[in-house]
C-alpha cells in the first residue's frame, strides 16, 4: 500500500491565546478518530501551532481505505432451506435484497443454530476523498466558548478563517467551506511545506513555550534576578507571538511605591510583560516577549516603558483613593454588590461565610483566638471588591484584600486568609498554607457550589461558565492538602441551610446533587495511574471525608497486584453477589444459635476472630494491612462454604442467618475501605 | 518623513478611507461613549443594507477623567471611527495598511491582535475582535458586529476605531498626550487642557445629582413618547443623552452596584425600541 504524508494548515484571524492549545488538540483527536472509522492508515499524527495557523501532520498515510470484509447475517438455514435443501423464497430474498449471488450465500453455525449469511466486500476508496469530505467536518467539529459568523455563508469560528490548504505530498485537495479559500502551493510536497512554515516561526507549541522560559530563565540568570516565571502568563504570551524575541525594559524607581501584586498585575495583565525580581522583592525592570526579529528595539523599549509608567500612575492614584478609608469601612457597601441572581447580595454571602467558618472550626476544633480570626476574615473577605483597584484589576481580589487590611491594621493571620481564600488560583497551584486562609477558602468554595448547583446551575461539557468545577476541585485539593478531617455531608448541608430557603431546588435535593458532584470531581482528581475502578470502589465505600477518600485508593492501588488483595476482591465479590440475589430478605443480625454446619460456624469463627483487628486496622487507616488480613481469613474458608452449603435454604431462618453472616462479612471491609466487588473479572 | 500632526493624521486618515469608498460623514453633534453611538454605525449596522463611513467622534467618559494629571486618560478624547458592512475578507490588510499611511513602519515596530470581545450593553451591542497593540500601546479597537440592539445581525460589519490621541502619541514620540502636536506648534493641551481639569471637577464634584436623576427620568420618558410615534432618530437621540446622564451619575458616585445594571437595562429598552422603530421604516 502507498503512503504519503498529509498536511492541513488552517489559516485564520488571530485566535484568542487561550483557544489555541484546546482547539490543537482536538484537531489531532478528530483526525485520528475519523481517520480511524473510515479505516484509512497512519503513522505518527501531531497538531502545531499560533494564533493564526492550526497545522495538523499525518506522517504516512495510507492512499486508499483498507478494504472491508462484511458478514451480514440472513434468516436462520432452517427458513432459508426447504427440507430438500433447496432455497425457499426468504433465502433467495436475502440475498436480493444484500445485492448478491445465491452462489455466494454461505451457512455457518452459531451459539443459536445454523444461520445463512454473505460476505460483502466494500470497496476501497481514495483517502483524498474521505479527506476532502473529512476536514470540513473536522473543523466544524472544534469548539470554542465563544464563535462567530463574517459571512453569509453560515460558517462559524473563533475567528474568520482565511484559508485552508491541504496536501498529501504535493497534491492539493480542494476543500470546500463556506466561502473560504482553498490554499494551494506549487510544487512542494506537504513534508517541504511543513520545512518551510517552521523556517519563518516556531510552530511547535510545545517547543516554543519551553524556548520561551528558557529565554527568560537566562536572562535572569544574567541579571542576577530570580528565577521565578508567571506560569499564566507564559502561556498566554505562547500564542501571542511566533517567533519570540525577548526585550529587557525598565520603568522610572519611584512606581516601586506600588504595592507588589498591582505592579505585577499591571504589567501582566495590561502589557502581558513579565516582572524581575531580586531577593523576593521587584526591580524596575521587566521582559518582554516580542514576536520577530529586526524590530526597533530602542524605540520599542522606550514606548513599552512610558505605557507602563502611564499605567502605574493611574494604579498609585486607585490605591490612594482605595486607602482613604479602612478597609472595614467598605464591608456595608457589599450590600450594593450582587452576588448571583436569586441568591441575594455580596454582604448576604459572607454572614454566610462567618457562620460557615465558625462550624468548620468547631469541626476541626480549632482554637478559639484562630477562630475569631477566620471570622473576621470572613467579614473582610470581599470587601476589596468595592474597592477601585480591584474594579480595575479583577484578578488582585483577595491579594488587594490582604495589602489593604493590613493598612487598616488588622492581623496578619487574618491579612493572608483574605490572600489565600482564592489558592488555587488559574495554573498557579499554590494552596493555603494557613489553617485560617483554608477554613476561608473552604467556606468560600462550598458557599458558591452549593448556591450554584442549588440554582440548578451545572457544567456541561468543558463549559463551565461559574466555575462550579474550579471550586470543587479547590475545595477537595484543600482539604487534602491541610489533611482536614471533617465530614464534608455535614458541611454540605450546613452549608445548604445558611441560604434560608434561598435556594431553587429542595435542601434535600441539593445535597444529593453537591456531593454527587464532589464524588465525580474526586474521582478525576486522584491520580491517572490509579485504574479507575478502584477509584470508585473506593468511592462507593463513602467520600465523607476526603483525606480518607485518597489514602484508600493510593494504598489499594500499591498492593493491587498481591494475591491478597485479589482475595479480598473475592471475597468482596461472592458475598455480594449472593446479597444482590436475596433482595426483598429481612436481614438481620447474626444468631449463633442458629448455625448448623460445621463449614458455617468456621466461617463464623473466622469473623469472630479477625474482625476487631480488620475494624482496629481501618481505624488505624492501616489500609493495606487491613486488606491483607481480610483476604486471607476469609477467602479459603468462604470458598469451601460455598461448595458445600446452600446458603439460600429452604428453611428460611437458616437462610436469613446465613444471609446476616454474608453481609457482615461484605460490611466489614467494602463499607469502610472499598467495595471490592466492583473490580472487573477478579481472578485469584 | 516629518511627523504628522494629529491634524493632519485626521487628515491622511479621511483619504486613505475616502480612497476605499467610505463616504466621510461628519462627528454627532450630542455627548458620546464612543463613535459607535453614531447613528452612521448604531442604524446602519442593521438590516442588510451595504454601509462604509468613516467620521471623527469626540468622546466622552466621565469616569476616566485624571484633572490632567495622568499621560494616557481623559474624560474628553477623539475617536476615528470606520464602518465596512459587510466586512470584506481582506479588512485586516486594509488596516494595516492604513497604518501605513500614517508612515508607521511595521517591520520596526510589532502590530499584535490580543483578543477582546467588545461590548456596548447600553446599546445591546457585541461582537468579537481584539484590541490592536502597536508596541503594547493599545491603538485602535477592531470588531466583527454580531448583535446590535439586541437584534443578530445578518450582514456582519466591521468596526475599526481608532484611538486619535494615541496614534499621535507613537508617531510623534510624545509620551503625555498634552503635549502632542495638534498643528503648528500648538498642543493637544493648549486646546484641552482646561477644558480636561474643569470636566474633571464637574463630573467627580459638582455635576447636580438631583438634576441628573431627573433628566435621565425625563429622557427615557422622552425617548419613549417619540418612539410611540415612529420617531427613531429623535427618539435615539434622547436615548444618547439618558446614556450621558447615567455615565454623569456613574462619574459622580451616584449609582450602586446595584442600581447600575437596572440602569444599562433601561437605556438598551429604549435603544432596542428605536433600532426596531428604524428597522420597520427601512421598507
Amino acid at each position: 500500500m502507498k503512503m504519503k504524508d498529509f498536511l492541513l494548515e488552517i489559516n485564520v484571524e488571530e485566535l484568542p491565546a487561550s483557544y489555541v492549545r484546546p482547539a490543537l488538540d482536538k484537531l489531532k483527536s478528530a483526525f485520528i478518530e475519523r481517520l480511524a472509522k473510515e479505516r484509512i492508515l497512519h503513522g505518527d499524527i501531531n497538531a502545531y501551532g499560533t494564533a493564526s495557523s492550526l497545522v495538523c501532520y499525518i506522517k504516512d498515510i495510507q492512499l486508499k481505505q483498507e478494504e472491508l470484509c462484511q458478514e451480514i447475517s440472513g434468516p436462520p438455514k432452517r427458513i432459508a432451506f426447504d427440507e430438500n435443501n433447496n432455497l425457499t423464497p426468504q433465502g433467495i430474498g436475502f440475498a436480493k435484497n444484500q445485492g448478491a449471488d445465491v452462489k455466494d450465500l454461505k451457512i455457518k453455525s452459531t451459539p443459536k443454530g445454523e444461520y445463512i449469511f454473505i460476505v460483502k466486500k466494500i470497496k476501497a476508496r481514495p483517502a483524498k476523498e474521505m479527506l476532502r469530505v473529512m476536514i470540513p467536518e473536522i473543523i466544524k467539529s472544534i469548539s470554542f466558548p465563544k464563535t462567530m459568523k463574517w459571512d453569509d455563508s453560515g460558517v462559524r469560528f473563533a475567528r474568520p478563517i482565511e484559508s485552508i490548504l491541504a496536501l498529501i505530498d504535493k497534491e492539493n485537495i480542494k476543500i470546500s467551506m463556506g466561502n473560504i479559500p482553498s490554499g494551494a502551493v506549487k510544487g512542494l510536497s506537504a513534508s517541504a511545506y511543513l520545512k518551510k512554515l517552521q523556517k519563518s516561526c516556531i510552530l511547535d507549541q510545545d517547543r516554543r513555550i519551553s524556548e520561551i522560559e528558557n529565554m527568560i530563565r537566562l536572562a535572569q540568570k544574567k541579571l542576577g534576578m530570580d528565577e521565578h516565571i508567571d506560569k499564566n502568563l507564559l502561556e498566554e504570551t505562547n500564542f501571542l507571538v511566533r517567533l519570540p524575541v525577548l526585550m529587557i525594559g525598565d520603568f522610572d524607581k519611584k512606581f516601586l511605591a506600588v504595592p507588589k501584586d498591582v505592579l505585577a498585575a499591571s504589567m501582566s495583565k495590561h502589557q502581558r510583560i513579565f516582572t524581575l525580581s531580586r531577593g523576593g522583592k521587584l526591580v524596575n525592570k521587566f521582559i518582554a516577549v516580542l514576536d520577530g526579529k529586526g524590530r526597533d528595539i530602542a524605540r520599542m523599549r522606550k514606548v513599552y516603558g512610558n505605557i507602563l509608567e502611564a499605567r502605574l500612575k493611574d494604579s498609585l492614584f486607585f490605591y490612594n483613593e482605595d486607602m482613604k478609608k479602612p478597609l472595614a469601612d467598605l464591608t456595608p457597601k457589599l450590600k450594593d454588590l450582587i452576588f448571583q441572581k436569586g441568591l441575594g447580595n455580596m454582604f448576604e454571602k459572607i454572614q454566610r461565610l462567618e457562620e460557615l467558618s465558625l462550624f468548620i472550626s468547631e469541626k476541626l476544633n480549632i482554637d478559639h483566638v484562630k477562630k475569631n480570626d477566620i471570622k473576621r476574615a470572613a467579614y473582610l473577605s470581599k470587601s476589596d471588591l468595592v474597592t477601585q483597584m480591584v474594579g480595575e484589576f479583577p484578578s488582585l481580589q483577595g491579594a488587594m484584600g490582604m495589602e489593604y487590611s493590613l493598612k487598616s491594621g488588622e492581623k496578619e493571620s487574618v491579612a493572608i486568609a483574605i490572600k489565600e481564600q482564592y489558592f488555587p488560583k488559574g495554573l498557579d497551584n499554590s494552596l493555603p498554607e494557613t489553617i485560617e486562609g483554608a477554613v476561608l477558602a473552604i467556606c468560600d468554595r462550598m458557599d458558591n457550589i452549593v448556591g450554584l448547583l442549588g440554582s440548578g446551575i451545572e457544567p456541561k461539557g468543558s463549559f463551565d461558565p461559574f466555575g462550579i468545577r474550579r471550586n470543587s476541585q479547590g475545595l477537595i485539593q484543600i482539604i487534602n492538602y491541610k489533611s482536614l478531617r471533617m465530614e464534608i455531608t455535614g458541611i454540605i448541608r450546613k452549608a445548604i441551610e445558611l441560604y434560608k430557603g434561598k435556594l431553587k431546588i429542595s435542601p434535600e435535593e441539593s445535597e444529593k446533587k453537591v456531593i454527587n458532584y464532589i464524588k465525580e470531581r474526586l474521582e478525576s482528581l486522584a491520580p491517572d495511574t490509579r485504574p479507575i475502578e478502584l477509584k470508585q470502589a473506593v468511592l462507593r465505600s463513602g467520600c465523607d471525608d476526603i483525606v480518607s477518600v485518597f489514602k484508600r485508593i493510593d494504598a489499594l492501588s500499591e498492593i493491587s497486584a498481591e494475591k491478597y488483595f485479589l482475595k479480598a476482591a473475592k471475597v468482596c465479590e461472592r458475598t455480594s453477589n449472593i446479597l444482590k440475589g436475596a433482595k426483598g430478605e429481612k436481614i438481620g443480625q447474626v444468631n449463633e444459635g442458629l448455625l448448623k454446619e460445621d463449614l458455617e460456624k468456621e466461617v463464623w469463627k473466622a469473623y469472630s476472630a479477625n474482625s476487631g483487628a480488620i475494624k482496629d486496622l481501618i481505624k488505624k487507616e492501616k489500609y493495606k494491612e487491613a486488606t491483607r488480613v481480610y483476604g486471607e481469613a476469609f477467602f479459603e474458608t468462604l470458598h469451601k462454604f460455598f461448595d458445600n452449603v446452600l446458603v439460600n435454604a429452604e428453611d428460611k431462618d437458616l437462610r436469613q442467618n446465613r444471609l446476616a453472616m454474608m453481609q457482615a462479612i461484605n460490611k466489614l471491609y467494602a463499607n469502610d475501605v472499598a467495595d471490592l466487588a466492583m473490580l472487573p473479572q477478579i481472578v485469584v | 518623513m516629518k511627523k504628522l500632526s494629529f491634524q493632519e493624521v485626521v487628515e491622511k486618515l479621511n483619504k486613505f478611507w475616502s480612497d476605499r469608498g467610505c463616504l466621510i460623514v461628519e462627528p454627532l453633534d450630542t455627548e458620546v461613549g464612543a463613535g459607535t453611538f453614531h447613528p452612521a454605525t448604531f442604524f446602519k449596522s442593521l438590516g442588510k443594507e451595504a454601509w462604509r463611513a468613516a467620521y471623527v467622534q469626540p468622546s466622552r467618559r466621565p469616569c476616566d477623567g485624571r484633572y490632567a494629571d495622568n499621560p494616557l486618560r481623559l474624560q474628553h478624547y477623539y475617536q476615528y471611527q470606520v464602518i465596512i458592512k459587510p466586512t470584506v475578507a481582506d479588512i485586516k490588510k486594509i488596516y494595516l495598511d492604513s497604518l501605513k499611511a500614517l508612515g508607521i513602519n511595521l517591520k520596526a515596530h510589532e502590530v499584535r491582535f490580543v483578543e477582546d470581545d467588545w461590548e456596548s450593553p447600553t446599546l445591546g451591542a457585541s461582537g468579537l475582535g481584539w484590541e490592536v497593540w502597536l508596541d503594547s500601546l493599545e491603538i485602535t479597537q477592531f470588531t466583527y458586529f454580531q448583535q446590535v440592539a439586541g437584534i443578530e445581525l445578518d450582514v456582519v460589519p466591521c468596526e475599526i476605531t481608532y484611538g486619535l490621541e494615541r496614534i499621535c502619541m507613537f508617531i510623534q514620540e510624545k509620551f503625555n498626550l498634552f503635549d502632542l502636536e495638534w498643528q503648528n506648534g500648538v498642543t493637544y493641551g493648549d486646546i484641552h487642557k482646561r477644558h480636561e481639569i474643569e470636566y474633571s471637577k464637574y463630573n467627580f464634584e459638582e455635576a447636580d445629582i438631583e438634576m441628573y436623576s431627573k433628566m435621565f427620568e425625563c429622557f427615557e420618558k422622552e425617548a419613549n413618547r417619540l418612539a410611540d410615534k415612529n420617531l427613531a432618530y429623535p427618539a435615539y437621540s434622547f436615548v444618547l443623552k439618558a446614556s450621558h446622564a447615567f455615565n454623569v451619575l456613574d462619574a459622580r458616585g451616584a449609582i450602586s452596584q446595584n442600581e447600575r445594571p437596572r440602569y444599562i437595562a433601561r437605556v438598551r429598552a429604549i435603544a432596542k425600541r428605536c433600532a426596531d422603530i428604524y428597522i420597520s421604516g427601512m421598507g
